[in-house]
């Protein structure tokens, strides 16, 4: 069992030394010891109990609304002309963006040899899962009669007898965001079979060993199959990273390739990723300060982890503020009057108020970050995440909203109004996220163990 | 491991499959993978909790064809990708069409004049198609070569080797080998330094299935066969019963069609006395914008007028007077001429404006048949004509608008020219439903304008006297109108 060490202070940096990635002087067993822990534990802490049967309650609201919805139509909603793209859209677009940080960690870093990525890889990797579930739901139950879903894929029906329209950007997002919910699902499931091996090994109880021996599929750790499995590994980090990029700039083609005023430009691909990464991270934080201080993480969760992830929450948010800068002199310099009226409208318009809290939250706290002790204080920094989260939200609402609001003929122009299900089915979905998220916590490895061994000094380095 | 099988590579309750060296870092897993190898040892694995670098050209693996299986999935996903699109939307290359091929005809519309297959809209999916093919190639390639799932394998036997996924490095030397030697192998294998041996054997004793398992196991499937033969069968054959509607969508609907009856019903009658669904507005009611109480502007009678007799409104000729000559000559006495009024509308100001747009409003309502000189020479009166000479069909002709009894002021006042584009006469049809008021007071400023030009029929008339004719006529009517006149009609 490893002694745990007075908590060092990894964020020096030092040029003639890589800092250690993890603390405590852990070895290998220590790292099992850690992790297993934590659903080894015969009771999880109270606090789990309160967080997840809140969880539950707003699930149960979302599951209400859904059924409501179901039963009555999307009438329920507040979408209407013009603004028949509402809340649904904007929560749609909010989740899938969370979703993005997770495979930027496990892939985009991984084929950048980023080491430090192992500690917090699994986790980040569960919150693109269960956030892109929570996206799905949105245009999931948007399309009205959901029992007739298999009409969005190419499959011959003779209810239908006709074929999708390949040509449709919301096709287009079918097709990303289910291959996209696929190939996270498989990476993390194969990132995690050797951990899953590791519970298995372990366990004590008969389901226990029996579930975790069915998802571990055998594994034993055998040189040759570890060689297949890097390989296989690497293969799909170099899918996932294209694929992670396309889906946000296809997210964003739903806008981009319409027509109406503040959604029809080329800035969105890029604006449009680097924003969901930026909200995805701060996600990550918002998630991993708690669950590390909870469950005792400190060691491999350090405060140079989240220092690390700070500083690229600090550098997206400089590109989205950018991003919204560039929009505004290309609606300038366009001389386009519909253009330069849809953004003046969007800063000085009738939703200047949404405008001005996404700019103030998405560019301006940020900034606090450039202060050391801003990016390596858990508890402030959560704050500053979740300000980053609110802000992220209210940018989709401002694409979405100002701009249909304000479309081509001011005689349909009007202000959008939600209904109290907008509201409880975005709230909802926090539910259901953070039941998800709950449950992984407690059942499955939240740290990458076999990776983590995998870069850590060996004991008798030569 | 028993002590008394140490010896024995198979006896009855098990067979010998290798023996498991422990070492407690991965540096002596790679150095003893290394001289196993160099030992002669091929049918070798090592195990640890993590992939240790070094250990692939230590135990001489190679590498795995699995990126080669990716690349030729992903390859192929582009030709499906592509090819799916072509058939489901494009396929309008050439003469080729979907639209009679396939079973579906799929979405061709033309949107902005853009093909029906174009590479740049179709990339995205293709990606993704990729994407999703190379990473399902992977993951199950990957399974698949490992030899993966294998839910029971002798080495989990062994309870040192559950600390493989944790903290200690395995290597085993399979009793398969050639170089194998029970003695010596384990020999070597602590000279390299060997934390602990295991025997892994595996147990023969429990190899065969449950035997309630495969009873068990045929039931099942048979069960699980029952619900697509009983969907199979419903399909295949012919029934009385409505068929199933799982989800009714808005096919019935809490509503009444119309021309029905109506269900309302109140102590055992009808509540409404015709027993109809369809509802007439309550009497007197004048829908939005119709009030049309100016009858000058309406209708195109005085409002001073009081009517002596019951005001016979000249509809009830409408359509039905085929045959009967001129209608206007044999109409009926009663009509009184100065009901009609003689001025227009103090609504309609007459200016050029009004000319004009009268011109276009003529031209595509009344000049089909009272021609565009109104000289009652239309394609549809020149046709009817010809066929109503051969006696195949009956035709009361158009009339010329410069007959005298059209154009004379007294006989004829505006009004009653408003009238008749209003509500038609003789075989003429109504156009008030067509033709917005305005517009219609319009072509009567038209139809004066075209009077005034005094165009004469052409018929007895020289070719001279055409031209002079043509110049006579103020408006931007071509002459060829007169000349088709002599032209006989197929």
């Amino acid at each position: 069992m490893a002694t745990v060490n007075p908590i060092l202070d990894n964020t020096y940096d030092d040029a003639g030394e890589r800092s250690p990635l993890i603390l405590g002087g852990l070895d290998y067993a220590g790292v099992t010891d850690e992790v297993c822990g934590i659903w080894e534990a015969d009771k999880p802490p109270k606090i789990w109990f309160v967080v997840l049967g809140a969880a539950i309650s707003l699930l149960m609201v979302l599951g209400g609304c859904v059924g409501h919805l179901l039963m009555d139509g999307v009438g329920v909603w507040g979408n209407n002309n013009p603004a028949y793209w509402g809340w649904p859209i904007v929560n749609f677009v909010f989740w899938v963006g969370i979703g993005h940080a997770g495979t930027l960690i496990s892939a985009i870093l991984f084929l950048f040899r980023q080491n430090w990525r192992t500690s917090i890889n699994r986790a980040a990797e569960a919150m693109t899962i269960f956030a892109v579930v929570c996206a799905g739901l949105f245009p999931g139950v948007h399309i009205g009669r959901v029992w007739v879903f298999y009409w969005l894929f190419p499959i011959p029906t003779e209810h239908l007898a006709m074929w999708p329209n390949f040509r449709s950007p919301l096709l287009w997002d079918v097709f990303a965001v289910s291959t996209y919910a696929t190939v996270s699902i498989l990476f993390w499931y194969m990132g995690m079979v050797p951990d899953i091996a590791t519970f298995r090994d372990r366990c004590t109880s008969k389901i226990g060993k029996f579930v975790y021996g069915l998802l571990s599929l055998g594994w034993t750790g055998s040189a040759r199959a570890w060689h297949r499995y890097e390989i296989a590994y690497t293969i799909l980090a170099a899918l996932a990273t294209p694929l992670v990029l396309s889906v946000h700039t296809i997210v964003s083609f739903d806008f981009a390739v319409s027509q109406v005023p503040g959604w029809h430009t080329t800035i969105f691909p890029p604006y449009f990723v680097a924003g969901a990464i930026f909200s995805g991270f701060a996600m990550v934080v918002t998630l991993l300060v708690p669950v590390r201080k909870l469950y005792g993480l400190e060691n491999l969760i350090t405060i140079r982890h989240l220092e690390n992830m700070n500083k690229i929450i600090m550098a997206t948010g400089m590109m989205v503020g950018t991003a919204y800068g560039i929009e505004f002199f290309i609606a300038w310099y366009s001389g386009v009057p519909y253009e330069s009226y849809a953004f003046y409208n969007r800063a000085f318009g009738n939703y200047w108020w949404a405008y001005w809290i996404m700019v103030s939250c998405n560019v301006l706290i940020p900034q606090v970050f450039w202060i050391k002790w801003c990016r390596t204080t858990p508890w402030f920094m959560v704050i500053i995440c979740v300000f980053v989260n609110i802000g992220m939200w209210f940018e989709r609402f401002v694409i979405t909203i100002t701009s249909l609001c304000r479309d081509f003929v001011p005689s349909s122009w009007a202000y959008f109004h939600p209904t109290w299900v907008d509201i409880m089915m975005l709230i909802g979905s926090f539910g259901l996220f953070f039941t998800l998220f709950t449950l992984f916590c407690r059942y499955l490895p939240v740290i990458a163990m076999a990776e983590v061994k995998g870069v850590m000094p060996r004991p008798k380095d030569h | 491991m028993a002590e008394e099988n140490k010896n024995s590579n198979t006896d009855e309750n098990s067979k010998l499959i290798g023996l498991v060296a422990q070492f407690d870092d991965p540096e002596s897993l790679v150095q003893a993978c290394d001289q196993a190898r160099q030992a002669g040892y091929t049918k070798t694995d090592a195990f640890s909790p993590f992939p240790v670098h070094g250990i692939d050209p230590a135990l001489g693996i190679k590498r795995t064809i699995l990126p080669f299986i990716v690349l030729g999935i992903a390859v192929g996903a582009v030709f499906i990708g592509l090819g799916m699109q072509w058939y489901t939307n494009g396929g309008s290359l050439g003469e080729f069409s979907t639209d009679e091929s396939p079973v579906f005809p799929g979405y061709r519309f033309k949107i902005s004049g853009k093909p029906y297959f174009s590479l740049p809209a179709n990339i995205p999916v293709t990606f993704e198609v990729i994407v999703l093919s190379s990473a399902f190639a992977t993951f199950f390639g990957m399974w698949f070569l490992n030899k993966l799932p294998m839910l029971s394998n002798p080495l989990h036997r062994i309870s040192r080797f559950k600390r493989a996924t944790n903290d200690k490095f395995f290597l085993m030397i399979e009793q398969a080998d050639e170089q194998f030697d029970r003695g010596s192998t384990e020999a070597q294998l602590n000279e390299w330094g060997a934390v602990s041996i295991d025997e892994c054997r595996r147990d023969l004793t429990d190899n065969n299935l449950p035997s309630w398992l495969r009873l068990f196991a045929l039931m099942g499937a048979i069960l699980l066969l029952l619900p697509p033969v009983a969907i199979f069968r419903a399909m295949g054959m012919t029934s009385r019963a409505p068929r199933l509607h799982v989800v009714p969508d808005m096919d019935w609907q809490d509503k009444s069609k119309t021309q029905t009856v109506s269900p309302i019903m109140m102590n055992d009658r009808y509540l409404f006395a015709d027993e109809r669904v369809m509802r007439a507005p309550v009497d007197g009611s004048v829908a939005r914008g119709q009030l049309d109480a100016d009858t000058e502007l309406y209708q195109g009678i005085k409002s001073d007028y009081v009517p002596t007799v019951s005001l016979t409104t000249p509809q009830g000729s409408v359509r039905t007077g085929l045959g009967t000559q001129d209608e206007a000559e044999t109409a009926p006495p009663a009509e009184d001429v100065s009901m009609y009024v003689t001025e227009f509308p103090k609504e309609i100001t007459v200016d050029e404006a009004l000319v004009k747009r009268g011109q276009v409003r003529f031209n595509i309502y009344c000049a089909a048949c009272h021609g565009y000189a109104a000289n009652g020479d239309g394609l549809v009166n020149q046709r009817a004509v010809a066929l109503a000479a051969t006696g195949k069909a009956q035709w009361t002709s158009a009339k010329s608008l410069h007959d005298a009894t059209v154009s004379n002021a007294e006989k004829n006042p505006l009004g009653r020219i408003f009238e008749t584009i209003s509500n038609g006469r003789g075989t003429m049809g109504p156009y008030g439903a067509q033709i917005p008021t305005a517009d219609r007071w319009a072509i009567v400023a038209y139809v004066k304008a075209l009077q005034e030009t005094g165009i004469k029929p052409v018929v007895a008339v020289s070719d001279d006297e055409s031209g002079e004719g043509s110049e006579a006529n103020d408006t931007d009517e071509p002459a060829t109108t007169q000349e088709d006149k002599t032209q006989p009609t197929p």
